[in-house]
């Protein structure tokens, strides 16, 4: 369990850990959008070649990063079975009873798997170089013009970076429940799908339990802390732009565009045919 | 001047219409500044309660309680009480509200609307009072039970409360975090002239007490210093709370006939006590 890494804080101190986390916080959600509006392979390229960069720069390990997709792997492996069979569109290639795959359900599966692969790394990268205390205050500085219409952004923000706080302790807690029901003969591996799944139960009734008890005592500890989301409260880090985040909107931009050109001028749409030709040739 | 005072205090917990738990009974006592009172009890005696009363987590049913003069019960002002009583509890982990090890500690004086540089201070200063000075720009999950218990205590230091209420810190913890997060204690106590109330079911934390107070059934049923506490032993086994077995010893040896006083407290002070008479 301790190989699930997505939302783990991963300290090395390294250029894009030292930048404004509203730099990156606006970064991940630009990118978020874009990594949406890709068509071509190019288009993938180019992305995974920026994400990659961002990654060598960060310092942290790619072997970690792509720990990060393990937790997803099973959702992967699903909508990429569900498109190849149901996205029916151009040349079939292979049929058999109901199954039907075709050109067009092969190049949309494939476009959705390095989809998600490059949405989940590049989600990842942000709470990898984040704190979640940073994470919070970039949203609460992001959000605070919706303080007018009375949305509680303070409260938001902190409920968010507690819950990120979280995640390794109910994951340690996990593995501890699970060893308990193990030791009491508990059948966890084994099994079909559906028994696999019922033996879960065990473990997230405690789990839902012990959960509820931390709460409880977590809000003991707030109040014990005089937490309120009041204006009078202030903040030891102040945020504060440099010049690599400046830099940094440019990059963002530039990447934008240039995606987007992609998207709907189809220069890469235009390089992938000359592949695929190729390919097709052979 | 007393610190905390509790006039006739009472407090219940109502789990259904007919099912009314009365964990503090009628409850006076005063806290006097700058003292370490450990406050004992088995499992339900209303030792927790009381302390969550301390800081106005809890209000009484009846009765009063009043810190520096200020009652719990004005909401007004419960953030003056929160700032002067700290609270330290039982699970490190639930305490914790950021990944990092110096934002957890500014959290408490971020939310008193403390100066960006004095928090800043505040943070080395709590650090270094425990100990923890070097690990504050880490993460806490990788430290043990008594580094992370020493943290949250850190983390409540720094709101510059003048008491400090260890709510049960020690339970989770193994002997050698105990005694880590015990000297944290008495050193605040001795070197910034903390008032302490630690509350605890560990006689050994109870004996280093300037002031130890029973509790049984929610209701206050010993209150003198450690040694003369220990001498009515028997009272404590009435109240399901055992002795150091020192004391344990020197009692049934008092009881064969062999005078050596009812009140030691130690292996080193019994063994002073038999060799005269050998």
């Amino acid at each position: 369990m301790n190989n699930f890494s997505f939302g783990q804080y991963y300290p090395t101190n390294s250029l894009v850990h030292r930048l404004d986390p509203r730099t990156k916080l606006i970064f991940t959600f630009v990118y978020m959008i874009i990594v949406f509006l890709i068509k071509s392979y190019m288009g993938y390229l180019f992305t995974a070649v920026l994400l990659a960069s961002i990654i060598f720069t960060s310092k942290v390990p790619f072997r970690v990063v792509i720990r990060s997709i393990r937790a997803v792997l099973f959702l992967l492996f699903f909508t990429l079975i569900i498109n190849l069979l149901f996205y029916n569109e151009g040349k079939t290639v292979f049929e058999w009873n109901f199954i039907h795959i075709t050109m067009g359900g092969i190049d949309y599966s494939i476009k959705m798997l390095f989809r998600l692969t490059l949405l989940v790394m590049g989600a990842s990268m942000l709470t990898f170089t984040t704190t979640s205390t940073e994470l919070t205050d970039a949203l609460e500085a992001l959000l605070k013009p919706l303080t007018y219409i009375k949305v509680p952004v303070h409260d938001l923000a902190i409920i968010m970076s507690i819950a990120l706080r979280f995640i390794p302790t109910l994951m340690e807690e996990t593995q501890k429940i699970m060893n308990a029901q193990k030791a009491r003969g508990a059948n966890l591996d084994t099994g079909s799908f559906f028994e696999r799944i019922k033996a879960m139960l065990p473990i997230l009734i405690p789990l839902f339990v012990s959960a509820f008890r931390r709460a409880d005592e977590l809000a003991d500890a707030l109040d014990a802390r005089c937490y309120n989301a009041t204006d009078k409260r202030t903040k030891m880090k102040k945020l504060k732009f440099g010049l690599t985040d400046y830099l940094s909107f440019v990059g963002t931009i530039v990447f934008a565009v240039l995606v987007c050109l992609d998207a709907y001028m189809a220069g890469g749409a235009y390089i992938d045919g000359l592949i695929f030709s190729v390919i097709m040739g052979a | 001047m007393s610190a905390i005072e509790l006039k006739n205090v009472s407090f219940s917990y109502v789990l259904s219409e007919t099912e009314i738990v009365r964990a503090v009974r009628n409850v006076s006592l005063e806290i006097e500044e700058g003292s370490f009172v450990a406050i004992v009890g088995h499992n339900g005696s209303g030792k927790s309660t009381l302390a969550k009363l301390l800081n106005g987590l809890l209000i009484p049913d009846k009765g009063t309680v009043k810190v520096f003069g200020i009652d719990t019960k004005e909401k007004s002002t419960i953030y003056e009480v929160r700032k002067n009583v700290g609270m330290v509890f039982q699970n490190p982990d639930n305490q914790m509200v950021a990944s990092i090890i110096e934002d957890d500690i500014a959290f408490g004086p971020e939310n008193l609307g403390v100066k960006r540089e004095e928090i800043v201070e505040r943070v080395d200063w709590a650090l270094s009072q425990v100990g923890m000075l070097e690990h504050k720009k880490g993460t806490p999950f990788k430290l043990s039970g008594g580094q992370k218990q020493r943290l949250a205590i850190a983390g409540i230091i720094a709101m510059k409360p003048k008491v400090l209420v260890l709510d049960e810190s020690t339970a989770m913890l193994d002997p050698q975090g105990r005694a880590e997060v015990m000297r944290v204690a008495h050193e605040l106590n001795k070197k910034e002239g903390m008032t302490v109330i630690c509350i605890t079911h560990y006689m050994e934390e109870a004996l280093e007490a300037d002031r130890l107070i029973v509790m049984s059934d929610g209701k206050v049923v010993l209150d003198n210093i450690p040694k003369l506490v220990f001498a009515q032993s028997k009272e404590l086994l009435d109240y399901k709370l055992t002795v150091p077995l020192a004391t344990q010893a020197a009692i049934e040896l008092e009881n064969l006939g062999i005078s050596v006083g009812k009140d030691v407290m130690n292996k080193e002070e019994l063994v002073e006590r038999l060799c005269p008479l050998l």
